[in-house]
Order: C-alpha cells, then sequence, then structure tokens
C-alpha cells in the first residue's frame, strides 16, 4: 500500500484552490496518519490526523471584504424581516380595501341609529321567506349546479387523462377558459342560444319542432354555472387522475383485481380529494352566484346575490347587510371546507408514471371497446352544445339583424354610440380601455399579494390556518358588498384621524378586482411553492444566501410558472369582473365591458352581443397572450 | 479549521435525536482514561484543520441530525458547537463559511451548471487574482468536468451531479465541508470510483471535511477517523484501523465489517505470557497484511503498549497480556489480551472472519479447499504461523448453513450451537467444517460488568 497521501503530487488544479487562506496546506508538512498509515503512526496514541498548521491564525479578511460585510449586515437585518414587512403591507391592503369596506356595510346589520341590534338579523333568520325562499332556493340550485358540473366534468376528466388523441394537450390548455369568461357574457351566450328567439329555437323550428322557453328557468341557471365550473372539476380531477401512479394499479391486477376492482380501490380513492375541491369550489362560486342568476332568472328565481342587489337598489341597507352577514358566514365555512380538502390534495406524486392512454380509435370491435367510443362521441355532442353553443350564439345573434339576416348592425351601433354618445351614456371605447387599464393595475396589485400570502402560507408557524382563511376571504364575500364599501367607504370619502381619505372611482375599482383576483395568484403559486425541495433552499443558505435572498433567486424562478398562470387568471378576473364594478362604476365614468354589456341590453339583443364579442375577444386574447409568455415555464400546478 | 461539539443534544419535543435517552445504559465510550464515566448527555467530537472525519451509523442514528446541527439549518437543544473556537450558536447558515453536499445534490435546476457552481460567489469574493468565472473554471476541472459550464443539471448524470454539487459547494472557499451520504443515490461501482475522487480532493485542498453514511465499507475506506454512531449517541471513535480491529462495543464489532461476536464468562486466567511481541512489526509500524484464513492475530500486542483512546479501559502503558479462557455455551475460548479482567465477569469478544481457518471435515460433495480429510482436530503446522506454536487454537466444529460467493472469496454461514458464525473461505463447501482460529484473534470487546453499573 502506497504511503499516506501528499498534498504536492496532486492535480495541477490544485495550483488555484488556495481559496482564502489556506495556501497553508499544499505543502507536505506532517500530514501523515492519513489512509494507509494504519494505527501505527509513531507518537500518537490517537491516531487521529495531524495537519499542517497555519503559522498564525486565520488570515486577515481584506478591506473590501470588510466593508462589504458591514454593508451586508445592514442589508440582511433589513431581508430578514423583509418577510414580514411584505406581509404586513399585503394585510394593510387587505384591511384598507376589504376588510374596512365590508365592515362598513355588515355594520348595519348589528347598528341602528348608531344603537347595536339584533333585529336585522334575527328577522332574516325568523323569516320564512328569507330562509325557504331565498336561502334554501339558493342552496338548492348552488347544490343542482354541483351535481351538474361534477356529472358534466367526470366524463371529460376521464377522456383527457386516458385516451390519447390530437389536440389533447390544446383541449386539455383549453379546460381553463370558461372559469375566467366573464359571467355576464356567458349570461348573454345563454340568453342567445336558449331565448325565444336564440339559436336553439331557430333550429328547433328549422327541423319543424316547436320552440322552448327555456329561460327563467332553474334549469338554464343550472346548465349555464355547469358551464362555468365543469371544466374545473374536470381538470383539476384530470390532473388527480395523471398522477396515479401505474405500478400501483399493476400491483393490484397481479395480486388478483379485476380492472374495475382496481378503478375502485387504487384509483378512485386518489381522485375522490381531487372531485371533491372541484365540487367544493363549485358550490361556493355558485352559492354566489350574480349575473347568471339576474339574466337567466331574472326576480322571480332570485339568490342571496340577487336579492342583496335589489335590497341596495332599494336603499334597504340593513336587510341587505343581514342577508349579507348570514351569506358570508355560509360561504365561509364552505371555504374552510376547501382548504382542507386542497390541502390534502396537496403534495400529491410527481413523477408518478401515468397508466398508459388508449387511443380513441376502438381497439377491437368488442361491445365494450365500441360502446365506450360512441359513448364519448355523445357526450361531446353535448359538450358542444354546452360549451361552444352559447358562445357561438351569442356571436352568430350579434350579426343576425332583426328579420335574421346577416348584419354588421349592431356593430355600427358601438361604433355611433362612440362618436355620439352623450356623457352619460356608456360608451364602448372608454369602456375597453377602461377594462384593460385596471386589469394592469389589477396585476400590479394581486401578484405581489398574491406571491406574499403563497409564501406566508407555506411556512409553518403558529395561526397559519387562520392566517389563510382571512386571506381567502374574499372568496366567501359577495362582491357586490365589498364594491357597496368601497363606495360608501374609500369613494364618498372616510375621516381618518382627521384627514379626509378619499379615492377616485377607478382606484376603488382596482382595488375591488385586486380583492378578488390575488387569491387565485396564491392558490397557483402555494401548491409549487409547497412542494420544492427544502434541500434547495438549504444549500443556498450555506451558499451565502439570507432566507430572504434563498426566496428570491431559487424558489420563486421556479415557481415562475405559477406565478404566471396565477397573472393570467387575476388579467382575466379583472377583465371580467362585474359585481363590484356595476355598483362602483353606477353614475360614474369607470365603467368597464361587462357593464357595458349589461346597459346594452335591452329588448334586442343585439348590440349587448356585440359588446360581448368584443370582451369575448379582449379576454381571450389576452389570457392566451399571458399564458404563451408563460408558457416557457413550463406547466403550472394549482389550478 | 478546528470543529468541536461539546455534549450537543437535540430533541423534537419528546423525542431525542441526539444525546442520552433515560435510563439509558453508559457505552464505553462515555468512560474516560481514568474509568470515570462521563455525565455529559450529549454528543461530543473534534475534527481536525483538515481532517476527514466520518460519521457513520444506521438510519436513525443522529448522523445526519449532526451534520445539519453544525450547518446551521437546525439549532441544538443543549451543547456548543465552535468553529475554531468560536461559538456557533444563534450564527445563521449563511454566515457559517460551510460547504454542504446533500444526497440528492439539490442543484438548482432553473440555472446552468456553471451558475450552479457560481452562486455561493454572489456572497464571497473569488480568492485573491482569479476572476468569477475562472474560479468556476477551475473548480469545474477540479472535480473533472471543464465543459460541463453551460449544460443544465438534469442533462448530467448522478454522478456528475454529485460533482457538481461538491464543485459548488467549493466554490466559495468555505472553512467546513459536509458531505450528507453524498453516494446513496449512486450504483455501486460509481460509488467506489466517486468516493476515491472526493478523498483525492478533499486532501489536495486540505477542507476540514465532515462525512455522514450509513456505508461502514465507505466510512473505513476513505475517513481518516470514523465515529459510529447508536441511537443518537457516539459508541466509538477512532481511526479505521481502530474501530476495525478494537471495537469497543458490541454494536460497533457487529456494526463493522463482518464479525463473530460471542459473549460468555470468564473461567480461567493463565499469567502473563511469554509472547508479548507479535510476530511480525513492520518497518513503519504498519501492521501484517491480512489475508483471510490466515490467523495472522492483529496488533493485540501493541495495543497493550498503547494507552489511548481506543482502549475502554485504557489500562495504561504495558499491561501486561494474559491468556484468558471464556466460556460461550458451554464452548471455551481462549483470548490474548491486555485488558484487566477476574474470573466470572461477563465479557463480549469478536472475532473477525478472516481470521478464522476453515477445515472440511464431512464434505458432501467434492471441490473444496482446505480440506484435510477427516481428521479431527489436527493442527496443520504449515498453517500455523510463527510463535503461535505455543498458543493453543482456538478450535470449533460447525456445520454450514449458507454460502455466498463474493468473487474473490466466499462468504460462508456456519451453524455452531445455536449460533452463527461467519468466515471466508475460496469456493463454497458444504457439510461440517472445523474452524480453527488463534488465541490472538480474539479481540475482548467489552467487560459487561462495567456496563451494567451506572
Amino acid at each position: 500500500m502506497s504511503g499516506p497521501r501528499r498534498g504536492n503530487d496532486s492535480s495541477p488544479a490544485s495550483d488555484g484552490e488556495s481559496g482564502r487562506g489556506r495556501s497553508g496546506r499544499d505543502d507536505d508538512s506532517g500530514r501523515g496518519g492519513s489512509v494507509g498509515d494504519g494505527d501505527s503512526s509513531a507518537e500518537d496514541g490517537v491516531g487521529a490526523v495531524t495537519s499542517s498548521q497555519p503559522a498564525d491564525g486565520p488570515p486577515p479578511k481584506p478591506r473590501s471584504a470588510r466593508i462589504r460585510s458591514i454593508a451586508a449586515t445592514v442589508g440582511r437585518r433589513l431581508e430578514a424581516r423583509a418577510l414580514a414587512f411584505g406581509a404586513v403591507v399585503t394585510g394593510l391592503v387587505l384591511l384598507v380595501v376589504f376588510y374596512y369596506p365590508v365592515a362598513t356595510v355588515f355594520v348595519d346589520a348589528f347598528f341602528a341609529d348608531g344603537r347595536p341590534t339584533v333585529e336585522p338579523i334575527v328577522s332574516v333568520l325568523s323569516s320564512r321567506f328569507y330562509l325557504v325562499d331565498i336561502f334554501g332556493f339558493t342552496a338548492y340550485q348552488a347544490l343542482l349546479s354541483t351535481v351538474a358540473s361534477v356529472f358534466l366534468g367526470l366524463p371529460g376528466a376521464w377522456i383527457l387523462s386516458r385516451f390519447e388523441f390530437p389536440g389533447r394537450k390544446t383541449l386539455r390548455s383549453l379546460t381553463i377558459l370558461p372559469f375566467v369568461m366573464p359571467s355576464i357574457m356567458v349570461a348573454i351566450g345563454f340568453v342567445a342560444a336558449f331565448g325565444r328567439n336564440g339559436t336553439l329555437n331557430a333550429v328547433l323550428t328549422g327541423v319543424g319542432l316547436p320552440p322552448v322557453d327555456l329561460l327563467f328557468t332553474l334549469e338554464a341557471i343550472v346548465i349555464a354555472h355547469a358551464f362555468y365550473n365543469a371544466p374545473l372539476v374536470a381538470r383539476v380531477t384530470t390532473a388527480a387522475w395523471e398522477s396515479v401512479d401505474a405500478s400501483a394499479i399493476e400491483t393490484a391486477r397481479s395480486l388478483g383485481a379485476s380492472p374495475t376492482k382496481a378503478f375502485r380501490d387504487v384509483v378512485l380513492p386518489q381522485l375522490l380529494p381531487a372531485i371533491a375541491v372541484g365540487a367544493t369550489l363549485t358550490f361556493v362560486f355558485t352559492f354566489a352566484s350574480f349575473p347568471i342568476v339576474l339574466a337567466l332568472g331574472g326576480f322571480q328565481l332570485a339568490t342571496v346575490e340577487v336579492f342583496i342587489y335589489s335590497r341596495i337598489q332599494n336603499l334597504a341597507y340593513a336587510e341587505a347587510a343581514a342577508l349579507a352577514v348570514i351569506e358570508t358566514v355560509i360561504s365561509l365555512g364552505l371555504t374552510y371546507l376547501y382548504l382542507r380538502y386542497e390541502g390534502r390534495k396537496r403534495g400529491s406524486g410527481q413523477g408518478a408514471r401515468p397508466q398508459p392512454r388508449k387511443s380513441l380509435w376502438p381497439e377491437s370491435r368488442a361491445a365494450k371497446s365500441v360502446g365506450t367510443r360512441i359513448a364519448i362521441v355523445g357526450y361531446a355532442l353535448v359538450v358542444l352544445a354546452v360549451f361552444v353553443g352559447p358562445i357561438a350564439s351569442m356571436v352568430l345573434t350579434s350579426l343576425t339583424g332583426p328579420q335574421g339576416g346577416l348584419t354588421l348592425d349592431h356593430y355600427l351601433f358601438l361604433l355611433e354610440r362612440q362618436q355620439t354618445g352623450a356623457s352619460y351614456q356608456v360608451r364602448p371605447l372608454p369602456a375597453i380601455t377602461n377594462s384593460l387599464r385596471f386589469g394592469l393595475g389589477t396585476l400590479l396589485v394581486a401578484i405581489p399579494m398574491g406571491v406574499v400570502m403563497a409564501v406566508l402560507t407555506t411556512r409553518e408557524f403558529r395561526g397559519r390556518a387562520a392566517i389563510d382563511a382571512l386571506a381567502m376571504a374574499p372568496f366567501a364575500v359577495s362582491g357586490i358588498v365589498v364594491g357597496l364599501g368601497l363606495l360608501r367607504g374609500l369613494v364618498f370619502g372616510v375621516d381618518v384621524f382627521g384627514f379626509q381619505l378619499q379615492v377616485t372611482g377607478a382606484v376603488a375599482v382596482v382595488a375591488a378586482h385586486a380583492v378578488g383576483a390575488y387569491p387565485f395568484v396564491t392558490r397557483n403559486v402555494a401548491p409549487l411553492l409547497g412542494n420544492l425541495d427544502p434541500r434547495l433552499v438549504e444549500s443556498a443558505r450555506s451558499l451565502g444566501a439570507s432566507r430572504v435572498r434563498a426566496l428570491v433567486d431559487i424558489e420563486l424562478p421556479l415557481v415562475a410558472a405559477g406565478v404566471v398562470a396565477g397573472a393570467a387568471f387575476a388579467f382575466a378576473i379583472s377583465i371580467g369582473e362585474f359585481d363590484s364594478t356595476v355598483v362602483l362604476a353606477e353614475g360614474s365614468t369607470s365603467y368597464t365591458m361587462p357593464v357595458a354589456v349589461e346597459r346594452y341590453l335591452g329588448r334586442r339583443l343585439g348590440p349587448a352581443t356585440a359588446m360581448g364579442c368584443v370582451l369575448l375577444a379582449v379576454t381571450s386574447l389576452s389570457f392566451v397572450i399571458i399564458d404563451r409568455f408563460g408558457g416557457r415555464y413550463g406547466e403550472s400546478g394549482g389550478f | 479549521m478546528q470543529l468541536t461539539l461539546e455534549n450537543v443534544r437535540k430533541e423534537y419535543g419528546e423525542t431525542v435525536a441526539l444525546g442520552r435517552r433515560e435510563g439509558e445504559r453508559t457505552r464505553p465510550s462515555d468512560v474516560d482514561d481514568e474509568g470515570s464515566v462521563d455525565s455529559d448527555d450529549g454528543v461530543a467530537f473534534e475534527v481536525d484543520d483538515g481532517e476527514f472525519f466520518t460519521l457513520v451509523g444506521p438510519s436513525g442514528c443522529g448522523k445526519t441530525t449532526t451534520l445539519r446541527l453544525v450547518a446551521g439549518f437546525d439549532s441544538p437543544t443543549a451543547g456548543v458547537i465552535q468553529f475554531d473556537g468560536r461559538e456557533m450558536s444563534g450564527v445563521p447558515p449563511e454566515d457559517r463559511d460551510v460547504g454542504v453536499v446533500f444526497q440528492n445534490y439539490a442543484l438548482f435546476p432553473h440555472l446552468s451548471v456553471a451558475e450552479n457552481v457560481a452562486y455561493g460567489l454572489k456572497f464571497a469574493d473569488p480568492p485573491e487574482g482569479t476572476t468569477r468565472d475562472e474560479r468556476v473554471a477551475s473548480l469545474l476541472e477540479l472535480v473533472d468536468l471543464p465543459d460541463a459550464g453551460d449544460r443544465d443539471p438534469d442533462e448530467l448524470s448522478g454522478g456528475q451531479q454529485q460533482r457538481i454539487a461538491l464543485a459548488r459547494a467549493l466554490a466559495p472557499g468555505p472553512d467546513l465541508l459536509l458531505l450528507d451520504e453524498p453516494m446513496s443515490a449512486l450504483d455501486a461501482r460509481l460509488r467506489e470510483r466517486l468516493r476515491m475522487q472526493i478523498k483525492e480532493i478533499q486532501s489536495t485542498l486540505g477542507i476540514t471535511t465532515l462525512y455522514v453514511t450509513h456505508d461502514q465499507e465507505e466510512a473505513l475506506a476513505i475517513s481518516d477517523r470514523v465515529a459510529v454512531m447508536n441511537d443518537g449517541r457516539i459508541e466509538q471513535i477512532g481511526t479505521p484501523q481502530a474501530v476495525y480491529r478494537r471495537p469497543e462495543s458490541r454494536f460497533v464489532a457487529e456494526f463493522v465489517g463482518d464479525n463473530n461476536v460471542f459473549e460468555g464468562t470468564v473461567v480461567d486466567i493463565r499469567g502473563p505470557n511469554a509472547e508479548k511481541r507479535p510476530r511480525s512489526t513492520s518497518v513503519s509500524g504498519e501492521s501484517p497484511v491480512e489475508t483471510k484464513g490466515l490467523s495472522g492475530g492483529d496488533s493485540e500486542g501493541v495495543t497493550g503498549n498503547k494507552s489511548g483512546e481506543e482502549t475502554a479501559n485504557g489500562s495504561g502503558e504495558s499491561s501486561p497480556e494474559r491468556r484468558l479462557v471464556v466460556d460461550v455455551d458451554g464452548s471455551e475460548i481462549h483470548i490474548v489480551t491486555s485488558t484487566a479482567v477476574s474470573t466470572g465477569e461477563d465479557v463480549v469478544v469478536c472475532v473477525r472472519p478472516e481470521t478464522m481457518r476453515v477445515r472440511n471435515v464431512e464434505p458432501e460433495e467434492g471441490g473444496d479447499d482446505e480440506s484435510v480429510g477427516d481428521d479431527e482436530s489436527v493442527r496443520s503446522d504449515e498453517s500455523v504461523k510463527g510463535d503461535e506454536s505455543t498458543a493453543t487454537p482456538n478450535l470449533l466444529t460447525a456445520s454450514v448453513s449458507e454460502s455466498e460467493f463474493l468473487g474473490d472469496s466466499t462468504r460462508t454461514h456456519l451453524r455452531w450451537n445455536d449460533r452463527e458464525l461467519t468466515v471466508r473461505t475460496d469456493d463454497p463447501i458444504s457439510g461440517s467444517v472445523e474452524v480453527e482460529f488463534g488465541a490472538r484473534d480474539v479481540h475482548l470487546v467489552e467487560r459487561l460488568t462495567e456496563r451494567r453499573r451506572r
């Protein structure tokens, strides 16, 4: 065995490796005792390695390093607080644009003439009309909508995760589109499709069948809700399905389970949390649904939101507030449920090997094989009717004149209104520019807020669950309430320590949009952040990065895909926001495209659908642009 | 840079990850030279400047916990960690000047290889006269991947990623290098090659290194000193040779390499032996080369001349060697040791398989080596070395239960008195065998009476 390793016959690369004050190493004084020497080195019973001792302690740091280290210490103190700082700022923003305005509305439920009272709440809770006709109906339609969404969405999930066909990936990305469509536009589309003069009737009369009037029915509302939420269910379930490891299924089969049993025992348990997430979200959204119910149900089929709106228009604030309070309590409970399910779903297997996919073409003549394909075709037709139908109807209606022929009259109307509209009227171009401006403003506010919240929710600390719930509160609170609160609070001006705090309508609109949008940023970023290997951050820290620096250099770039997806969401949601904007835009110039659509709704659908098409174009374009832009960061998690 | 740990404990709530638990027995490492028991509750060791020090032990023994405490990712519940005498409590990882290589390498996936290696240089200046790029290039060359700079980490193989992780950790010129089972994710061949590379790099740079592994063979192969850990405590610290040849506790005897460990009672003590010197003290003091089947005995005799930490009951200088007879399940085992024991004491002894000679007594089929026919208890002179002639070799009769052909030898498992023995032979054998080993081949691991005394 050769003698102990010496430093001086090592590779040439060692010469540059002195690093900091390590030049003493490369000589071979007393580096005995290393490999090969055994334990019989002369003097030491310790058998330890004695190394070359530097003559005098560690070498002094050069001047530049000293200055650097002072600056670094100061910077580090700031950085360490940066996260806390960001959290505080986010909290303040939320306080000012959400909690305070909402509180001013809720206050009316508990105080009358400055004195506390339970009268409004009690009167609502003890009213049969409210409990059964309003809340009961709201819950009922939400339940039906949830069932419909799940039933419509699950087959889609099955097809997307188990079959291979050209355009599958595109279709998968498109599943997010209905969710970000402005609700008012969806309502218009459905009216255009299923109304008395709608396309469905046109088709039916065309083939000789009697026309149907599906509007102002519960069915229309439920189907419209399914339009929104079935793709969500499908998307979430597909993601879960694709993360089921094929090995687990193969193991079950090898142990004797039939394909169906294997599915029931292995796959289904892994799908159920995802389905629960989709279902819960659907219920929360449909419970607080507003434009769709307004347009397709009228005041006869009123949900809570619609009724709150009508109470506000009648200036019955106490009643509206009481209703809003109770609605919020219910929604908050449901949101909490959603968070619980989502937490369980988080961290599902990355890098699982999914099952191999089947082709859409039947692989054999067997009844089952052909039967499934036929069922898929049937499903595709239903999907076309539900999803493409309303959109196509809307486009068609915008191009159809009163006599039934094709015409550009409605678009001309838009142009004409733009040129000659009076100042109190809603004009198309300002609506478009406002929408875009507010969208950008929303991005500027919602992205930092959402990211900060995502970072906070992925750290373990006491009270984290409470912070999580508080931050997700905007999910649960009625948009109308937010808009009203902002209007009465900040827009009309509020007295703070003797200063009059007042914001313009535009700022208030951006605030309302940002508050509604940032939870989506969080929900897209948090799962990715939570799944990051903690050793990446530890490596960065051992290399000299502070905690915040590691966050900025390492964690955020790796969740960029989630940030971009969240941004696309936030922008689309802002463009399509209706509930708060319609309240805030009342009588002001800060109206947006959805508000314009509602304003143009008249006896004829033409102008509204024309505006709706413009809205559709802008929404889709911006969504695609942002998604494409972020596409190079890869697949996003979350939604 | 010298690393010192004193009495370090780590608890997570109720669980003690590092340190003495309630009602735990005293370990040999707890007893110092004078025989008094160390009352410290935690883990303690020192790593000298430039030393390659390894923590080795089974899963859950606390080695990774220790490494994380040194790195600053966690704080100890009690105890002191010092870098060159400076206390490190409260110092965050980014201020400790350590380089860490994790088991899964943790390369930053969104940065190229060169950017990964350069990352630490954002917070530390490259050495005088070199630029950042030059530093990165020289490190890539050091780990033998000079052209990998522009590639993405996920394009590299496991072994390459590991080397880049090492380059990244070394780029800022840290005072301490920490490696947490860096080889675990690699295949065996690669592991052997890479560990030599790591050792070479470490030697070249002379950087103090703390290495964590569960692979005892790896620990022996590359370390300057080894600390064997079990259950949150250190069982023994020593050079690989000391830990292998003179284990101080049953756990160490069983954990490090193959070993035959017996517990028995001392029934007879025969006076100081005439032969104090082992046969072959070679020039540089290296112990005789051991190959399988030769009862070389080890430097048992040398031990007697050394005081030192390895000997649990540091019997001081030149204590006389004595031959003991230990009763193990009714059979007698002769052992030569300089440890002071008395009759009636329970002791743990061990014999390494490679020191035992195996003779097939009743071969079941043909073809085996060392078969001397059917004679029993024949002591062939050619098989006994040197001055063993006066020592009574131990002789056991056992039957073969299993063989594992390893290529250069066969690990054969025998059944003796309801115990399992492990020996080495050239080829697989079967049937009944005789196992012979000298009294010097047996090492006294620990005295149980002392262990029981708290």
